[in-house]
């Protein structure tokens, strides 16, 4: 089983390679340093909360509340500044909204013992109804361009945005924990099976609620640069950003029973979604035919291991007689 | 015989298609660049209301010898319609027509486009006044005061001057409406004194529909609910009207329905009095101006500055001619209005 | 007397049956227009929908599944049917685009969940942006309005019978049947023993395959019968109709009892999670609670009824699906 993920993820680097080589060649517009400037910042905010709902769907839970999180930690940012507090300020007071909205989210989990599935559709709507109480028809804009800058320009001299600086540094940050430190071996054994992983003395419940305030803070850096970005805060942003993280982490080989991924895999998915977005958009296929590929690739990426696997079994059958 | 005739036939075609003869055969008008590659970008490609935008975008694109494509995202965000402003920047175009999806946040990448030489006028939707130096001038319908009094006019006309009103809008963030909605309050406690808000001031008689039909209609619904005794309900959009007249006559309520909706959706509810009078400017003209502006800007022959003129029309004979007013705004004028008595005519238009 | 009281929160469905009267009571105080026959109605009609989605959503919950498509599904359904039947078309073609596009949908799910054992959740939100998608191309920028509405379908959507509107006890009928197939065909008691406990119903010689599939069929099925309900009520389609339908009915089915750990519940306690989620979206309203924070106050009440239920469930056997045995 785990074999078999581990050829996934190689194969979703070897999609990645082949995509922006078959993309430089269909469509002249793709394989420029502009465009690519374009195509990280436009998965910046997906590639930063996927590292965490990686962590968070391989110890076997889910979060769908993370895009009206994003929105309300972009919204208290707005409203802060609005009301005079100074912007470097109003940053921090959003990474902590994030922070909170995580902690809320891992109470009613671990404290109250909801379904994840079930309670994160309830906090979807409080947080994004929240966004509405804090900005009502407002947007916020006029941000201090120094820094909103900082979200549409480039590193001098690179073709690199900003962005790209923050996922390096958590991208390594969660690849080391997931791969070499005792709390990614411990969201493993938790994925896998919780009752054994409770018994072997994890911390399970406190895991839990560490991993969702963690995705909520993730989703609270999401907003900052998101409001970056868009140079404003709405109470109607980010929205549906939630399924398409769980897809590009489930596209980037994390079985959602648990258990099972890396992250490179779902940092390779990440960029290869917005990669073929770009390749496909800029060979003026339609937005519709993009949904559709996208639902195709998200199905290829659980069939294709599936068909592995059962051409397998069915060779040690025909082996063992 | 038939022979030579294929072969003279075969040469044309050939030579036709060295030449590159599938575009229309206009020359291209006087002052205007020609082959000038444009995109049409609506909120959003799949609503009925921005077809009809297109369509005199490219009567236009026709007129003045342009290639011009519509794009534009199946959600009208602005995060959506930003990445397709990144798709006009890589695929070179020279000219965008857009028509904002988010007032602020298309703002930092309409001033990558700018920077990348691309001239942009909005249609029908603005960015916020703030920005206005991102795109050279907004072709917008009627000021926000006249759109928004004119609608407080046909409700009064319909209830008889009396009675308490409510509001369904689009999205609670939608400028435009908000524009709109802004305007309406004043005027209607000062014009008319018998009449009020559902909700005592305009910003609480204000409910939702988010464009979305199913959303208008619980909206509508709600309305009625909260405020059995409600007069008359204003719904500037098109979503939200049409489905209010639709929810009006299936409840048989009395309460008077009026607001923007496109003639050719409101005409079976004109035509059986279910609605009185509704009213819009034309989408198309919208479109129209809106190309000839940007493709002047780009010819360099307007400016957009204050006060400088442009003109919308392939000849000197049928041509208009448009001045840009305060914040970089181009105004078309007055919107139309719709009864029994010019339905008939307006529905087959748009 | 405290016997029978026991006896009687031992049903699954009694607590949300008295959060949801709690709702109406106090808001009929606060408001008496909510209580009267316009408001029933308004709450029946709203309702109607997300009830008989939630029917073919609790098959597959119990499995311990999920189907995301459904709102996809519903909404292609609407329009085709506006699109295909035109004004003089019977009922009997409506339900025979509904039924097609939704057995189509629900059999492409039940394959690769049932036969090739590929994850509900990755599965049916793949079918949700392929059938969005392939919606989105169709439809382009159209509209089905009134006019383009079956005549017999329209009326359905419009008119009641003893005050109680039409598609609402097409919606009831249904969920009651339901319930009824679930309590007692032995195929449909299979799927709560595959969501109590996988390995074992599979060693107990139920054919777990099967089973799946057909629930996904009927999952499929039910959704395009909500389409047609769809349209019915709303009397327009486009390519926006659904658009996130399945998140609220898996919440009606949650807060009507419809575990996400599978085993337990009914479509008659998800048609009460999906009355009390509609009445309390309503009682904002009528209490005069803000545009602005409706959304936010809808979410905490969520949270509640969620919180409530798995608070009752544990003190609460769950539902009685075997007779003295």
């Amino acid at each position: 089983m785990k074999r078999i993920n581990f050829t996934w993820d190689k194969g979703i680097l070897v999609l990645l390679v082949l995509t922006i080589f078959v993309g430089s060649f269909i469509t002249p517009y793709f394989a420029n340093a502009s465009n690519m400037s374009f195509v990280i910042q436009d998965i910046g905010e997906f590639m930063l909360m996927s590292i965490p709902v990686t962590f968070l769907i391989i110890a076997g839970e889910i979060d769908l509340s993370i895009g009206s999180t994003v929105c309300l930690s972009s919204a208290s940012i707005g409203y802060s500044y609005r009301h005079g507090i100074p912007f470097w300020f109003c940053i921090i007071i959003g990474l902590v909204v994030g922070l909170l909205c995580g902690l809320i989210n891992g109470l009613l989990v671990t404290k109250f013992g909801l379904q994840s599935l079930a309670v994160t559709i309830g906090t979807l709507a409080l947080f994004r109804g929240l966004c509405y109480v804090l900005l009502g028809n407002q947007p916020v804009n006029q941000l201090p361009s120094s820094y909103t800058n900082l979200g549409s320009n480039a590193i001098p001299h690179t073709f690199f945005p900003y962005v790209s600086i923050l996922i390096l540094i958590f991208g390594a940050i969660g690849w080391f924990t997931l791969h070499y430190s005792r709390i990614g071996r411990w969201t493993f054994a938790i994925g896998i099976n919780v009752e054994a992983a409770k018994f072997s003395g994890i911390p399970v419940a406190r895991m839990k609620l560490a991993l969702f305030m963690i995705t909520g803070l993730m989703a609270g850096l999401a907003g900052v640069v998101y409001t970056f970005r868009f140079a404003s805060a709405s109470p109607d942003g980010a929205t549906g950003y939630e399924l398409s993280v769980i897809a590009s982490v489930l596209f980037g080989g994390v079985s959602i029973a648990g258990g099972v991924g890396t992250i490179w895999g779902v940092m390779a998915a990440v960029l290869e979604l917005g990669v073929i977005r770009s390749v496909l958009q800029l060979s003026n296929v339609s937005a519709n035919t993009l949904l559709v590929v996208s639902g195709g690739l998200l199905l290829l990426s659980v069939a294709v291991p599936r068909a592995i696997e059962i051409s397998r079994n069915r060779r040690k059958l025909v082996s063992k007689s | 015989m038939q022979k030579r005739l294929t072969r003279v036939a075969i040469a044309v075609l050939a030579v036709s298609a060295l030449v590159g003869v599938t575009a229309p055969s206009n020359a291209g008008v006087k002052g205007i660049k020609g082959g000038l590659k444009i995109a049409i970008m609506p909120k959003a490609v799949n609503i009925g209301y921005f077809t009809a935008w297109d369509k005199g975008a490219t009567n236009a694109c026709k007129e003045i010898g342009a290639r011009c494509t519509y794009l534009g995202p199946t959600q009208a965000t602005g995060a959506a319609q930003v990445q397709f402003i990144n798709q006009v920047i890589q695929q070179k175009y020279n000219v965008l027509v857009i028509s904002a999806a988010d007032q602020n946040a298309i703002v930092p990448a309409l001033n990558k486009a700018k920077a990348a030489g691309i001239t942009i006028v909005t249609s029908d939707a603005d960015v916020d006044p703030t920005a206005s130096a991102s795109r050279v001038t907004s072709i917008l319908p009627a000021a926000s005061a006249r759109i928004g009094t004119a609608e407080v006019d046909w409700i009064a006309q319909a209830t008889g001057g009396k009675g308490s009103i409510a509001i369904l809008s689009a999205a609670a963030t939608a400028a435009n409406q908000n524009a709109w909605i802004a305007a309406m309050g004043p005027y209607l406690t000062s014009k008319y004194p018998n009449m009020s808000w559902v909700g005592g001031t305009v910003d609480k008689s204000v409910f939702y529909g988010n464009d979305d039909a199913t959303t208008s209609t619980q909206q509508f619904d709600a309305i009625l609910a909260q405020y059995p005794k409600v007069a008359g309900i204003i719904s500037p959009t098109t979503v939200g009207v049409l489905a209010a007249a639709q929810e009006k006559k299936a409840k048989g309520a009395t309460v008077a329905v009026t607001g923007l909706g496109l003639p050719s959706q409101m005409a079976p509810y004109i035509e059986d009095g279910t609605i009185q009078k509704v009213g819009l400017w034309n989408p198309i003209d919208l479109g129209y101006v809106a190309v000839y502006a940007a493709a002047e800007a780009a010819s360099g022959t307007f400016s957009g500055a204050v006060g400088s003129t442009f003109y919308a029309g392939p000849t000197k004979k049928a041509q208009k001619t448009y001045t840009v007013t305060a914040g970089g705004i181009t105004y078309l004028g007055d919107p139309f209005t719709f009864d029994k008595s010019n339905i008939a005519v307006f529905k087959a238009i748009y | 007397m405290t016997k029978y009281v026991a006896k009687l929160l031992n049903i699954r469905e009694i607590p949300v049956l008295i959060a949801l009267l709690i709702v109406l009571v106090v808001t009929g105080i606060a408001n008496p227009q909510f209580l009267s026959r316009s408001g029933a109605q308004d709450l029946f009609l709203g309702v109607a929908v997300i009830a008989t989605l939630s029917v073919g959503q609790t098959f597959v919950i119990t499995m311990r599944h999920v189907d995301l498509s459904v709102g996809s599904t519903a909404g292609f359904t609407a329009y085709m049917i506006g699109k295909e039947s035109g004004d003089h078309h019977g009922l009997i073609t409506c339900l025979f685009v509904a039924l097609t596009i939704g057995l189509l949908v629900g059999a492409c799910n039940g394959f690769m969940v049932a036969y090739l054992k590929l994850p509900s959740l990755v599965v049916t939100l793949s079918s949700l942006w392929i059938v969005r998608g392939l919606f989105n191309q169709i439809a382009g920028g159209n509209t089905i309005t009134d006019f383009q509405v079956p005549v017999s379908l329209g009326y359905l959507g419009r008119h009641s019978f003893l005050d109680v509107p039409y598609i609402f006890l097409i919606a009831i009928s249904l969920v009651l049947f339901a319930t009824y197939v679930m309590r007692n065909a032995r195929s449909a008691r299979d799927l709560y023993a595959m969501g109590s406990n996988p390995p074992a119903s599979a060693l107990a010689g139920i054919p777990v395959a099967r089973r799946t599939f057909f629930a996904f069929l009927a999952c499929g099925a039910v959704s395009g019968l909500g389409g047609a309900i769809l349209l019915a009520r709303f009397h327009s389609a486009d390519s926006n109709s659904g658009l996130g339908l399945e998140l609220n009915v898996i919440a009606a089915c949650v807060v009507g009892g419809v575990a996400i750990a599978g085993g337990v519940g009914t479509p008659l306690g998800a048609l009460i999670g999906a009355l009390l989620l509609q009445s309390i979206t309503l009682a904002l309203g009528a209490l005069g609670v803000s545009q602005f924070w409706q959304l936010a106050v809808n979410g905490t009440l969520l949270i509640s009824a969620i919180s409530l239920d798995r608070y009752l469930s544990l003190r609460v056997k769950p539902t009685r699906i075997l007779r003295a045995e």
